[in-house]
């Protein structure tokens, strides 16, 4: 079938395919990209040295959140879906829905956060432009991360993510802790990615193709046929291994060692970056890796030329029933570890990096959900992912806002212990309350943001057992879900009730925090879509919908 | 910008103008100034902008609708008889009648119910809206000199503490204003509503105005229980009122005056005014399909559904539908009875009385209480023959009572409040008998003329700080303008006049009322007692207007204490009385050329009124002779000379009485003592009422109370007993078992977490150490659970 190889129609083949498909949709991503080299010219160049590298990378993202603007509001809305999905470079990147989607938030939480570091004033004049060249790079990397379709661009995208991290994280130099923080960071890292890209060989050994909806096909075919119990079980370890380079990034249990060490020895600013940003493509990486491997191409809209069809999803189901089992476990060895751990915390910090870890357990148990629903209700499915992609959207504002409120706290009282806090509602009432609202929508209560996506999460749980799909694992999943945020309570609000029952330490000379401030402005910023979410979420969910139309 | 568009435009704004007002008077109010003095310059300046705003769109009306000479010519009646019954011809006014319709805001839209803020603007709406603000203007002047004592701590006299002293509060000026602009607002929306959802909606806006005005003097018992009253009496009315929009919605599925157009997907559908006077029939009055197919809904299930329409014909000349109507009709008028203070509501409108003296210019003569009026002549397409004859009997029933109580009364203000009554009972009773423009027009002129009595009435109050006229006498000398007005005011509700040469507002519009009465009388023998009801009634009101003058203002003073610290009132109080004066004498004049009131009204005559009208079913044959005829020939020689001769009558028996001293007032009351102590005890409807309603209330309510306290209090008080014992029982396992458990729970999930934390030791070895253990973990778990796929 294939026509006879020539260079000449090859190369003008790819060449109009590159020009004309592939660089129109991957126009966010060059905009950082462009941005990055601009950041590091204006730095050699004596004429805009001076030029002040927060604006010059909020344009650049700007630029980039249009067109991923541009491209999400041009898919089409509950019509053909698989009309807008695209295989990019030759299949190396994916765009659809989903891609739109998880790509908007990070560079709309790009955005946010560059306007909060400029504000907070973590990156000073000197470091800025290498501050802000490594987030947009590490921006780049999540990026592809949402958009992987091979698993070479799966293992560059996340170095990609990663690299830059780990120098954010040794950000403040002088410090010993953010040395050491950088420096476990690292190690972890790349102990993790060693792993991983053994698992990835393996698994490109045995099936022949690094592209994964060509994976899935080859894997329904070993189902289909029934190889050797070796090949399977090679498959199976290649698989685990894939598993614990994602935990890694998604810092779930048990590969979440890094995340309060670095967390605590970071700038509040980095950690924001980390456990939003990071999260959501990890989250998104999850969803491409489990619905590629899990879900035959053919659903998706892959030329039937493939050989895949509706018989390979049903070929498919073992390989379902496995990843099922392993992100749920996770999830909910993830979740209550983390909410546990995060009792007796006395830095707000590395608190919340449990709390990351924590929801990081709840995103998982939306992805169970997913996967466990495919091939039993469509819908269902589309609704799992609707949620996992509206709980990202909120959890960007919750997060973001929890650590600018850290931020500005350190800034006028020199410290992150939570015990520094004592009283602070006695003179700056507006910013506990501000606190409050985070802490609580971090809760999951309502009218709050939080609780929306919490609830939207619990429903699919619910969904799924209603449809018989992975019944009693997801009866488990929906009361380790319930019984933690019960747990997560307690330290939540321990931390309110330190703001505001305590006595104010003697020794404390602290100007009142100032609502009305430039700060002030920025935390109230945050902190109101949480609120407004929580009350006005049909737009969000609108949205988040478009991008759950990807595993329909 | 054509007029379609503009006045809209214009008139919406003007009718926002006040809400405006009321936001920042109450929100700012207190601090405009000292003690909120701004705010009514705030409320002022909104109701003058109104004013403007509407002069404007009146200006925008004319320029496109020039009034013409009225068709009343005789070379059309002619024609008119020619084609008697002939509708399809259209040689009548009825091309003229000009509406424009539309909505501002669609609030909910759910099969065909569409709940909206829209407009219907006619000849009559932009009438309303001059004179509504036009009159809220001058009292808005009037009242920024009336209430002055609120500007500082009042020591109200009327409310006598328990410890003997006299209430003493705060004053409450910008109140007062914030009141008066919601007033204002809701009363033009009122005006301008293009359906009945929102006519009821700011209906009810008015009635709770009028609650806040009546009771400004809340801490006096008198004002609170008259507040009280007046909402309680008015929610009667609206729940007839609710019943008629029921009947409406659910037959017709629609509450819009007007057709509406297809706006965002929803289809352009026949208003009220259309489905019950279709074009197609020449506007006859028709009882439309949806009512027919409803009160058929016994037929409808049994016929098949493509033969119903067939049918509908046979079912209406069967007169199925026509008692929906009828009580669509009566439930919507059961509303305008309650705030138009008909039989047997009116009852609350004398005790409004004790709002202050512009609210009851204002809300409760010339504006609010018309709210009734108007809206049964907006809604007159829709009232069939029978409802019209309801109407005309419970405006003739009130204009006698209310009058007969008037010729006893002695408060100042509840002369003007019951002669109110009284005329508000002609404006009915000329609806009634099919004079639509006569009622209205009548509206208008009263509207100057009553607010300009009472306006005056509350100059003397100001003057003399009593509501007595036995106490006052002699006035004249010492307030001239006052006096002189007044004059003017009473002169005009008589309807005095130089017969066929030139009158008062009032000799114009009571004459045609009469005439029109005359006119249905003639025509219907069995009801010419509504024509003597009117003729009557002149009688009275010339009386009881000119005995009230003649009291207040003529003779000797009766009170020196009264008399020596009487005075003129200032410029800011005199002023509006002498522009309503002028507007008292000259509203109804009709100018060469043929602009005048009546003409206007003719523009916007519902379609399909100007002929005539038989029709009736439940009590009888009734003929409604057209309105035009009644100016011709006879009826109105005998109208004119009935009227003239009744009011002067009346004004001679007065001056008789109370000028000259001739014949005893005293002396006639002893003569006539069951008549005198029956109307001075106003005809003890108070009374009855308190009788057949609210004793039986209170009796329901004491026996449920004596229910509750003895019977399920006791019950109640049984099971909280038990109930405590158990507790007890509970506490105990509580504070012991359950806690000991929680607690223990919650220590365990600490020390957990204590433990947990232990395991980040820190240690970058043990760290990289414990991925190579997590995954051998992972791999373990893994093939342990999936030991058989695993193995193939």
């Amino acid at each position: 079938m294939n026509p006879p190889l020539n260079l000449g129609t090859l190369l003008t083949d790819s060449i109009t395919n590159t020009l004309d498909v592939s660089l129109p949709l991957f126009r966010p991503e060059l905009c950082l990209a462009a941005t990055i080299v601009l950041l590091l010219v204006c730095r050699m160049l004596p004429v805009l040295r001076h030029a002040d590298s927060a604006v010059v990378a909020l344009g650049g993202v700007g630029f980039g959140l249009w067109y991923a603007w541009c491209d999400l509001k041009s898919l089409p809305a509950g019509g053909d879906l698989l009309a807008g999905r695209q295989e990019l470079f030759t299949g190396l990147l994916v765009y659809d829905s989903l891609t739109a989607y998880v790509r908007l938030v990070i560079l709309g939480f790009l955005a946010l956060y560059i306007v909060f570091t400029r504000v907070s004033g973590i990156p000073d004049r000197e470091d800025g432009a290498d501050f802000y060249a490594l987030v947009l790079g590490a921006s780049l990397g999540m990026c592809l991360m949402s958009a992987a379709n091979h698993i070479l661009m799966l293992f560059m995208a996340v170095e990609m993510a990663s690299v830059p991290s780990y120098a954010l994280a040794g950000l403040l130099k002088g410090r010993k802790a953010s040395s050491e923080a950088a420096l476990k960071y690292a190690v972890y890292g790349a102990g993790a990615a060693g792993i991983m890209l053994y698992g990835l060989s393996l698994m490109a050994g045995i099936l022949g193709t690094c592209h994964l909806p060509s994976m899935a096909v080859e894997l329904a075919k070993v189902a289909h046929v029934g190889s050797d119990g070796g090949g399977v079980m090679v498959l199976s370890l290649g698989g685990l291994m894939l598993a614990v380079g994602l935990a890694f990034k998604l810092s779930a249990v048990p590969f979440h060692f890094w995340c309060p060490d670095v967390f605590e020895g970071a700038a509040a600013e980095v950690g924001a970056f980390l456990s939003v940003a990071s999260k959501a493509a990890a989250v998104a990486l999850l969803l491409r890796v489990a619905f590629g491997l899990g879900v035959p191409a053919a659903s998706l809209g892959v030329p039937a030329a493939n050989g895949a069809s509706a018989a390979t999803l049903a070929a498919l189901g073992d390989t379902r029933h496995f990843m099922v089992y392993v992100v749920a476990l996770m999830a909910a060895v993830t979740c209550t570890l983390g909410n546990l751990a995060a009792y007796g915390q006395t830095n707000m910090k590395r608190l919340l990096a449990y709390s990351t870890v924590a929801h990081a357990g709840y995103l998982m148990m939306g992805v169970a959900a997913a996967i466990a629903m495919a091939g039993v209700t469509a819908t269902g499915t589309r609704d799992a992912v609707t949620a996992v992609a509206f709980y990202l959207g909120t959890y960007v504002f919750m997060n973001l806002g929890a650590f600018a409120i850290v931020a500005v706290l350190r800034n006028s009282l020199r410290s992150e212990e939570i015990s520094a806090y004592a009283g602070l509602v006695r003179t700056s009432p507006g910013i506990v309350v501000a606190m409050a609202a985070v802490l609580v929508s971090l809760i999951g209560l309502p009218p709050l943001a939080g609780f929306v996506s919490k609830f939207l999460v619990f429903s699919s749980l619910v969904e799924a057992i209603a449809s018989g799909a992975e019944r009693p694992l997801m009866l488990v999943l929906l009361v380790v879900g319930g019984l933690n945020t019960v747990i997560s309570l307690f330290y939540y609000l321990r931390v309110l009730k330190v703001m505001t029952f305590d006595p104010p330490p003697a020794d404390r000379a602290l100007e009142p925090f100032p609502l009305v401030s430039v700060p002030g402005a920025v935390v109230t910023g945050l902190v109101l879509p949480v609120v407004g979410f929580g009350l006005f979420w049909s737009g969000l969910y609108a949205a988040a919908q478009l991008a759950g139309a990807f595993a329909s | 910008m054509d007029t379609a568009a503009q006045l809209p435009l214009l008139l919406g704004l003007a009718w926002l103008a006040p809400l405006a007002s009321f936001v920042a008077i109450l929100f700012f109010g207190p601090r405009m100034g000292p003690h909120g003095r701004n705010a009514a310059w705030v409320a002022t300046a909104a109701i003058v902008a109104s004013l403007v705003l509407s002069l404007f769109a009146a200006g925008a009306w004319l320029g496109a609708h020039p009034v013409q000479v009225s068709h009343h010519g005789s070379g059309d009646v002619a024609a008119a008889d020619t084609h008697a019954g002939d509708h399809a011809v259209d040689h009548h006014p009825v091309a003229d009648s000009v509406a424009y319709s539309g909505d501002w805001y669609t609030l909910y839209r759910g099969g065909a119910l569409r709940l909206s803020i829209g407009w219907y603007i006619d000849a009559l709406t932009v009438l309303m809206f001059v004179v509504v603000t036009f009159i809220a203007t001058c009292i808005h002047v009037y009242a920024s000199g009336y209430m002055h004592d609120e500007l500082h701590d009042v020591t109200d006299h009327e409310v006598h503490l328990s410890g003997g002293g006299h209430l003493h509060r705060p004053g409450r000026f910008p109140r007062f204003f914030q009141a008066l602009s919601l007033f204002c607002f809701s009363m033009l929306g009122i005006v301008i509503a293009g359906n009945l959802a929102m006519v009821f909606i700011f209906w009810e806006l008015v009635g709770i105005c009028s609650w806040f005005l009546i009771g400004f003097y809340y801490e006096r018992k008198s004002a609170s229980t008259a507040a009280n009253k007046a909402f309680i009496v008015n929610r009667v009315g609206d729940f007839g009122m609710l019943i008629g929009l029921m009947a409406l919605w659910g037959a017709l599925g629609t509450l819009h005056f007007a057709d509406s157009q297809a706006i965002d997907g929803d289809v352009a559908r026949p208003g009220l005014f259309s489905l019950v006077r279709p074009a197609a029939g020449g506007h006859a009055i028709r009882v439309p399909d949806g009512m027919v197919k409803f009160a058929a809904a016994a037929e409808v299930a049994k016929t098949p559904p493509a033969e119903v329409a067939g049918k509908i014909e046979d079912w209406r000349s069967m007169g199925l539908g026509r008692w929906l109507l009828l009580i669509a009709g009566v439930g919507i008028f059961c509303g305008c009875v309650g705030k138009s203070a008909q039989f047997p509501l009116f009852v609350w409108l004398p005790d409004a009385m004790e709002g202050p003296t512009p609210v009851s210019a204002l809300v409760h003569s010339a504006t609010m209480v018309a709210a009734g009026v108007y809206l049964v002549g907006r809604f007159y397409p829709v009232l069939t023959p029978d409802v019209l004859l309801v109407i005309a009997y419970v405006g003739a029933i009130t204009l006698f009572i209310a009058a007969t109580i008037a010729l006893v009364a002695t408060d100042i203000k509840r002369v003007l409040a019951y002669s109110t009554v009284s005329q508000l009972g002609y404006m009915m009773l000329a609806l009634g008998v099919g004079g639509w423009a006569a009622g209205l027009f009548h509206l208008v002129t009263h509207a100057f003329f009553k607010s300009l009595l009472f306006l005056c009435s509350g100059s003397v109050i100001h003057a003399c700080h009593t509501n007595d006229m036995r106490k006052m006498g002699g006035l004249a000398r010492v307030m001239p303008w006052t006096a002189g007005t007044m004059l003017v005011g009473c002169l005009a509700i008589i309807g005095a006049g130089v017969p066929f040469v030139i009158g008062l507002s009032g000799y114009y519009s009571k004459d045609a009322i009469l005439a029109q009465a005359l006119a249905f009388s003639r025509a219907n023998p069995a009801h010419s007692i509504l024509f003597v009801a009117v003729a009557g009634g002149a009688f009275l009101t010339a009386f009881y207007m000119f005995r009230l003058w003649f009291m207040t203002f003529a003779g000797e003073p009766r009170d020196h204490h009264v008399a020596e610290h009487a005075h003129e009132s200032p410029a800011v109080m005199v002023a509006p009385l002498v522009v309503l004066a002028v507007l008292a004498v000259v509203a109804g004049w009709t100018l060469p050329g043929g602009f005048g009131l009546p003409n206007l009204l003719e523009q916007a005559r519902p379609v399909g009124t100007a002929e005539g009208m038989t029709g009736g079913f439940a009590f009888g044959e009734l003929v409604f002779p057209a309105e035009h005829l009644s100016h011709e020939g006879a009826v109105h020689v005998t109208a004119t000379l009935t009227a003239f001769a009744t009011a002067a009558a009346g004004v001679a028996l007065a001056a008789l009485m109370y000028l000259l001293r001739i014949i005893s007032p005293a002396v006639v009351a002893t003569i006539f003592k069951p008549a005198y102590t029956f109307l001075a005890g106003r005809w003890y409807f108070d009374e009855l009422y308190h009788a057949m309603f609210v004793v039986p209330a209170l009796a329901v309510a004491n026996l449920a109370s004596g229910t509750d306290r003895g019977v399920i209090d006791r019950i109640i008080d049984g099971l909280a007993w038990t109930a405590r014992q158990l507790a007890g029982v509970d506490a105990w396992i509580d504070r012991t078992l359950v806690d000991g458990l929680v607690n223990a729970t919650a220590a365990a999930t600490w020390n957990a977490g204590i433990e947990l934390k232990k395991l980040q030791t820190g240690h970058l070895r043990q760290y990289v150490m414990f991925i190579v253990v997590g995954t051998v973990a992972l791999f373990v778990l893994a093939s342990l659970l999936f030991r058989t796929s695993l193995a193939g």
